[in-house]
This record gives C-alpha cells, sequence and structure tokens, in this order.
C-alpha cells in the first residue's frame, strides 16, 4: 500500500570561514566608454558567480550587467581570493569588488565635479550616468566622463579594495566566540509516497524557502536551490560509497553509485525570504551549500509522517525503509495479547 | 595493343587505394564549429539597477553552444598523458617501487615516485597527506608512482608494470573503534583523534534537572562523493625560465598556488595556476591532488603533461562527505520548549585530515539547530580510519547535523502531540538571540522562513 507523508527541514548555515581570515581582493578598470573590467581571482565553479560579481560592480558604478567583463582565476593575472568555498563568494568577494568599484567611482567623481559645477560628494552614478544628487537634469553620460578621466585629466578611474569578514577567536575550552560574521537561514518541506511492501520512497513536491539577504540574481538563487535539492535527494535516498572487507571501494562508478537523475527530481518551488544584511554587498549573504542542508531532514521526517518509522541512518534505502516498517509491525503484533 | 582487362584491373586497384588513403586522411584543418557570430542579449543584462536583474551567464550561452574549453578540451603541442598507480591496499607499509619495468614500456617518456617529490605533503590545516604515498599506504585510494607517456593507454599499461612491495598492517575501519586505546595508530600520533571541538552554553546538568522530558538517539550519515560532472583535470608546463604554467580545476587558486610552491619548494611568483570554468567543484576542488605531480613530469621530460581523474580516481583517490555518528539528548519542557542539549559527533576522519576540523568546528556550532538552546554542550571527535579521505563537501557537516536535529525534532513533537511547525516556531532563534558560541545573531528569518515554505507547501491543509 502507498502511504503519503508531509515533513519539515529547517536550517541556519554561516558565511565565510570559522574565526579565521579569509579575505578577497578585486581590481576595477573603467575603460574610456564606460563598461570595465573587473579582475577577480575567484573561480567560476559553475554557480554563476562571475554573474553575480559583476551586477555587483555594475550596481556601484551605476551601469548595466553587461557593461562589465570579468576576468577571473589566473594568478599572475587576477588579485588574491580565498576561493570558491565556504558560501564566501558574494557575500566576501562581493564586498571587496563593491569598495573597488567605490574607489573608481570616486576617481570618476572627482572628474566629474568641475565638469557639473559641484563638488564630489554631491554626485551619484546611476543609469549609465554620473548625475548631480536629486537633479537628474543635471548629469553626463559615464562614457564622457571616463574619457576625461583617461585622456585630458591623466587619471584612468581604476580602484583596488580587499574585504575580510570580522569575526572574534573562539574559546578553546568552551567554544564562545563569534565565528562567523553572518548567517543565513532556510526551510525545506517535502511531500512523499512510501510503499510500504517495497520500502521505496517517493519524493513528489518540495517547497524551499531560503534567506540569502538581497537575491542579486534571484535566477541563479532559484538554480543553486533547484541543485541543492538534488544533491539532497542523493543524501537521503540513494547515494552510498560501499567498502569491502579490504577497505577496497565496492561502486567506484555511476553505474552502481545510484545518483539521483532528472526523473527522479520532485516538483519543487522556490521562494526566496526576503531579507537585507547591511554588512553584506546591497544586502547580500549567500545561498550555495545550504541549499543541500535540510532536504535529507525533511524527505526522512515525511517519511515519519507517511509509515511511522524513524529512518536514523542515512541514505533511506528502500531495503532500511522496508526492515523498518517489518520491525514496527513486529513489535505491534508483540504488544498485542496472546490469543485466547 | 593496350590489354583492356588488364588496364582496368589497374585502375580499380588505383581507386582502391585511393579510397583507403581517402578514408585515412585526417582533416588537415579542424571542423569548423558554427555558433552564431551575432549575440543576442538577455534585457536583464542591460537593465539598470544591475542588482535584482535575473541576468543570463555569459559562460552559460558558451555551454550552452558546446564551446566551453574545459581541461580535456585542451591540447598542447608535444603534450603528454600522466596515469597514477593507486595501492589497492589499505594499509601497508611500502618496502619497494621499482618503476624500472614500466620505464621500459612504449611510449612512457619519465616515471615519478613520493621520493622525488622535494615536500611530499600537503593539506590545508594539517600537511598531514603525501602526493605520492613513499613509505605508507594509509587507504586503497594512495597514489603510489605516476607515469607520463605519450598516450593515456600507454600510460595505463605501463602502470601495470610498475612493482610494489607491501607488508600489510592491520586497517582499522570503524571510527569508535579506532578511537580506543589499542587501535592501531594510523600516522604514528598517540590516538586516532585528530581533533577535537567543544561548545560549552548556560549549565548543561541543571537544563535536564529543569527538562519534563529527555530524548536520546543515534543517528548516522554515509560517505558520499560530489561526483562533478568534470573529474580533477590539470595540466603542466615547466618552461625554460624555470616558471610552471598550470592549467587546473582547482577552485581555490590563491591557496593552491602556495601549496604548490611549498610541495616543489618554489618561489610563489614562478608558479602560474589559470582556473578554467570549472565542471563542478562542490567543495571537492579545493585542494591540490595532482599539480605538483605533472609539474615535475613536465620539468622531466620537457613537455607539457595533462591528467584527468577517471571516474574511479574520483571517488577513490578524491575527498569524500564525512560518515558521521552522532548521539542527542534532549531535555524539554512539557509545552515543548527546549531547554538542554548535549550533541557527541563522532566525525570519520578518513586517512588524512584535509578539510576535517573545519567540518568537526561548524557541524559542533551548528548543531543545537537554529534554536534557542540556552544550556549545551558538543564534544566532536574527528577520527583517522585507513579509508578514502574526507574533506570539504558542499555544507562541511552541516546536513549531517541537521538530519539528526531535525530528525529528533520530530521525535519530540511526535511524543508530545505537539505539530511540527509549531514547536520549530516555538523554538526558532529571533532577532537578536544569542548562538551557540555566545554571538548576537542578526538579520535572523528562521521563522519568516518555515511560514514560506509551509504555506507555499500547504502544510496545514494537506491531507493524507
Amino acid at each position: 500500500m502507498i502511504h503519503r507523508g508531509k515533513g519539515i527541514g529547517c536550517m541556519w548555515y554561516p558565511i565565510g570561514f570559522t574565526a579565521a581570515a579569509n579575505p578577497s581582493a578585486a581590481t576595477i578598470k573603467v575603460n574610456e566608454d564606460g563598461t570595465a573590467t573587473l579582475l577577480t581571482g575567484t573561480v567560476e565553479t559553475g554557480q554563476g558567480s562571475l554573474t553575480v560579481l559583476a551586477q555587483i560592480a555594475a550596481e556601484e558604478l551605476g551601469v548595466s550587467t553587461d557593461d562589465i567583463h570579468v576576468v577571473s582565476a589566473d594568478t599572475d593575472a587576477t588579485p588574491m581570493d580565498t576561493g570558491a568555498i565556504a558560501s564566501r563568494t558574494t557575500y566576501v568577494t562581493g564586498n571587496a569588488i563593491k569598495l573597488a568599484a567605490e574607489h573608481a567611482k570616486q576617481i570618476l567623481f572627482e572628474v566629474a565635479a568641475p565638469m557639473l559645477g559641484v563638488q564630489p560628494n554631491q554626485l551619484e552614478a546611476i543609469d549609465r550616468k554620473i548625475q548631480v544628487q536629486y537633479f537628474p537634469q543635471r548629469s553626463l553620460p559615464i562614457a564622457d566622463v571616463a574619457l576625461q578621466a583617461q585622456f585630458v585629466m591623466g587619471r584612468p578611474p581604476i580602484g583596488s579594495a580587499s574585504y575580510n569578514p570580522p569575526t572574534v577567536g573562539m574559546d578553546p575550552e568552551t567554544g564562545q566566540g563569534k565565528p562567523f560574521s553572518t548567517y543565513v537561514y532556510a526551510t525545506q518541506c517535502a511531500e512523499v509516497e512510501v510503499d510500504d511492501e517495497t520500502g521505496e520512497v517517493d519524493v513528489l513536491y518540495m517547497s524551499a524557502a531560503h534567506d540569502c539577504g538581497t537575491a542579486i540574481n534571484p535566477m541563479l538563487v532559484e538554480g543553486q536551490i533547484e541543485g541543492g535539492i538534488s544533491m539532497g535527494l542523493g543524501f537521503a535516498l540513494q547515494e552510498e560509497m560501499l567498502f569491502n572487507d579490504l577497505g577496497q571501494q565496492l561502486n567506484p562508478n555511476l553505474t552502481n553509485y545510484i545518483m539521483p537523475t532528472s526523473l527522479d527530481m520532485p516538483e519543487i518551488d522556490v521562494d526566496i525570504v526576503e531579507n537585507f544584511d547591511p554588512t553584506g554587498p546591497f544586502g547580500a549573504k549567500g545561498v550555495g551549500e545550504p541549499t543541500a542542508v535540510p532536504t535529507a531532514a525533511a524527505i526522512c521526517n515525511a517519511i515519519f509522517d507517511a509509515v511511522g518509522v524513524r529512518i536514523t541512518s542515512l541514505p533511506a534505502t528502500a531495503e532500511k525503509v522496508l526492515m523498518a516498517i517489518k520491525d514496527k509491525r513486529l513489535s505491534n503484533q508483540r504488544a498485542l495479547p496472546a490469543a485466547e | 595493343m593496350v590489354d583492356e582487362t588488364k588496364l582496368a584491373e589497374k585502375q580499380e586497384t588505383v581507386e582502391t587505394l585511393r579510397k583507403v588513403d581517402d578514408d585515412l586522411r585526417l582533416p588537415s584543418v579542424p571542423e569548423r564549429n558554427f555558433f552564431p557570430k551575432e549575440i543576442d542579449i538577455a534585457p536583464a543584462r542591460l537593465q539598470t539597477p544591475a542588482i535584482g536583474q535575473r541576468a543570463t551567464r555569459p559562460d552559460g550561452r558558451l555551454h550552452g553552444l558546446g564551446q566551453t574549453k574545459y581541461i580535456d578540451d585542451m591540447f598542447f603541442p608535444g603534450m603528454l598523458h600522466a596515469k597514477i598507480k593507486r595501492a589497492g591496499v589499505a594499509h601497508a607499509k611500502i618496502k619497494s617501487i621499482d618503476v624500472s619495468e614500466a620505464q621500459k614500456m612504449p611510449g612512457v617518456q619519465a616515471t615519478l615516485i613520493g621520493s622525488e617529490i622535494p615536500v611530499n605533503s600537503f593539506g590545508p590545516s594539517l600537511q598531514d597527506q603525501p602526493l605520492l604515498a613513499d613509505q605508507v599506504v594509509r587507504h586503497a585510494g594512495d597514489g603510489i608512482a605516476a607515469v607520463a607517456a605519450v598516450t593515456e593507454q600507454q600510460a595505463l599499461d605501463a602502470l601495470e608494470k610498475i612493482k610494489v612491495v607491501y607488508e600489510e598492517l592491520p586497517p582499522v575501519f570503524d571510527p569508535i573503534e579506532a578511537m580506543s586505546e589499542d587501535a592501531i595508530k594510523i600516522h604514528n600520533n598517540d590516538s586516532n583523534i585528530y581533533a577535537s571541538k567543544t561548545i560549552i552554553k548556560g549549565d548543561i546538568e541543571q537544563g535536564f534537572k529543569d527538562s519534563d522530558y529527555i530524548f536520546e538517539r543515534r543517528f548516522t550519515t554515509q560517505m558520499v562523493e560530489h561526483v562533478p560532472m568534470e573529474p580533477h583535470a590539470s595540466i603542466a608546463e615547466w618552461d625554460a625560465n624555470g616558471r610552471v604554467t598550470l592549467h587546473s580545476s582547482l577552485g581555490r587558486i590563491t591557496l593552491g598556488r602556495a601549496d604548490i610552491a611549498r610541495t616543489l619548494e618554489m618561489p610563489i611568483n614562478r608558479i602560474r595556476i589559470i582556473a578554467t570554468v570549472v565542471g563542478g567543484n562542490f567543495g571537492g576542488k579545493n585542494e591540490i591532488t595532482t599539480e605538483p605531480i605533472i609539474s615535475l613530469l613536465s620539468k622531466k621530460t620537457g613537455r607539457p603533461v595533462k591528467c584527468v581523474f577517471t571516474r574511479e580516481d574520483e571517488f577513490i583517490s578524491s575527498t569524500t562527505r564525512h560518515p558521521f555518528i552522532m548521539d542527542y539528548k534532549t531535555g524539554v519542557s512539557k509545552e515543548g520548549k527546549i531547554l538542554a542539549r548535549k550533541v557527541r559527533i563522532v566525525c570519520d576522519g578518513g586517512a588524512y585530515c584535509s578539510w576535517t576540523e573545519t567540518t568537526l568546528g561548524k557541524a559542533s556550532i551548528l548543531s543545537a539547530g537554529p534554536y534557542n538552546v540556552e544550556n549545551l554542550h558538543v564534544d566532536a571527535y574527528a577520527v583517522y580510519t585507513t579509508k578514502t579521505v574526507t574533506g570539504a563537501m558542499r555544507g562541511f557537516g552541516a546536513p549531517q547535523v541537521c538530519f539528526a536535529y531535525e530528525s529528533h525534532m520530530d521525535d519530540i513533537a511526535a511524543e508530545l502531540g505537539i505539530e511540527p511547525l509549531e514547536i520549530r516556531l516555538m523554538n526558532a532563534f529571533n532577532e537578536g538571540s544569542s548562538s551557540p558560541t555566545g554571538q548576537v545573531l542578526e538579520s535572523v528569518v528562521v521563522s519568516d522562513s518555515l511560514i514560506m515554505a509551509t504555506e507555499r507547501f500547504g502544510w496545514k491543509e494537506w491531507q493524507k
């Protein structure tokens, strides 16, 4: 018989290294036409980080994402970066980029101020223009200012900066301290079907509500969440590296190490929890790792709701679930009084 | 007079030969790739303000058109292919390694063993892992020797000719067993426990005394692989100025460069790492693997050397997710408020430390869950076993402890007859809550995420 169940998994997760320096540096070079080149030492590992970083640089310079070209991951050419690890890229590298863009923008403001007859601190960069705050009609195209800066004033608008999240070391005896600058929070809910004759679990639907501070690019946040759920699903139900008595792996291949495929994926609804972290670039935190954290918990709680068995050892394979169902039946039978 | 039959026969032979020749002839220029040259830029990329736009990725366009160059798509003139021999035994002393027969194999240009590497150890917190094991094997996937040959197949064939004599040592696979005092010591330390973390907050004894109910449960999790679509891959090219350029799938190049400089005893500025668009990382590509080995093979041969892991290499020799054994004891009031929690984590740390210390630290801090627990005691241990190396993987210990604290939460809710959503909302962190390490938390939205996810799910209306 098929039983349906629902389950919740809720989590928290930190951004950046545990009470250890993990700086990032960045350089922005504004070109003569108002487009810009961003140099970063982080590595694009498929998550779309370079696009998010371009958006952060673009926002600070008041230009569009496509106006920023990102050069990344060449130790001879790009500045220091702790790397694509610990869900830190948007927050730490993003903060460094925002600061670098601020420096480049300051040069543009100093060049534009006499052109517009105001002080540099009265200017803002918006819609590819440098304009006087509250007087949008008094503005110059950023391209004109960049050209003036480079070829007339001899001040190429280049900015460099670095950022390291503030932490306080942990006490070795009690662990008390401020190991991380900020954290994110999330909840995922799962709906499953469990077959009590085979132990098979089918995840039908998942809803996921994740906090990432400001979503710099909601599409990429959704992509991360869907990918994280697929990884969490494998961890919950299928994936396990097995060893023989000699310590050799029995399934070091994709024939016998079973990963979820697109056919195993449930329908997913993603929500981004509105939040703003004042320490992040434009309020952003991060989203990479947390997406894979609560999935297994939500699925196992849904199995418990469906058939009343608690899986205490992952993965919840069909064999394990069936065994637990049988054990439960057996103990229920024992509880009955003996027949007269 | 011309013999018509003979002429026809001769012509037929010539035609056949030409056809064979055409079939064999390789194209002198590679086939042209057709992709649209006029680009169609998505409006979201052109809009200001840039924040909040669903901007498409320039690398996504290249992926979609099949134009992304991964390491395995790169070729350099004269490039060799490297392969690594794996131990196959879990725990053994290496008596001898003989590569002389392998060196005589066709196509083989160079071999490398651990004792030829200037500093044969690496690791982000403890440098306890050899690049190629030269004295002791600590898990079956340990590399023993490397071969560089003209083709991958020649390198593989040569691996078969490497003779290694082992003196086998007793293995230990169970972390609890490895913790005991009389267990065999995998790294010649006093204990196999190589990292521990403690978090103490409030008064745990008093918390349990004040509790109406106490729940206890052990949870365990398994070892899993990252399985990135692109396996670990790199190409090394040693140049005549004594600089080495590495194209690598490494995810953290700045620190990777420092590690390579340390193992090769070279100034950092003689090493260049160029990372390509990595085909999936998930934490598995945060450490150097073959980079120093192929750098030395390139130095020996004066040729670029490429090494791409097979799927099997990826499973048996790269890092994996730590299996955890977690004992939870939680005291709650009859209303369902958590008053005390004691957690003991034993982390199967595999053969080498890698990112285990970080994983253990994050897991202990997060193990109480996103809930207000005033009285908390967490003890966590990482233990060496003679199994595959465990290291960084998406979540650093968080998926393991989340599985435990959330399963435990539903056990408590079911026993007390409280709705799972309610018990969570009752205990959840709020703005200004104090974390297990005493940190005041800001921009906290646990309850908001609970409400949002359950509303979207239709939690309250949902029926079996």
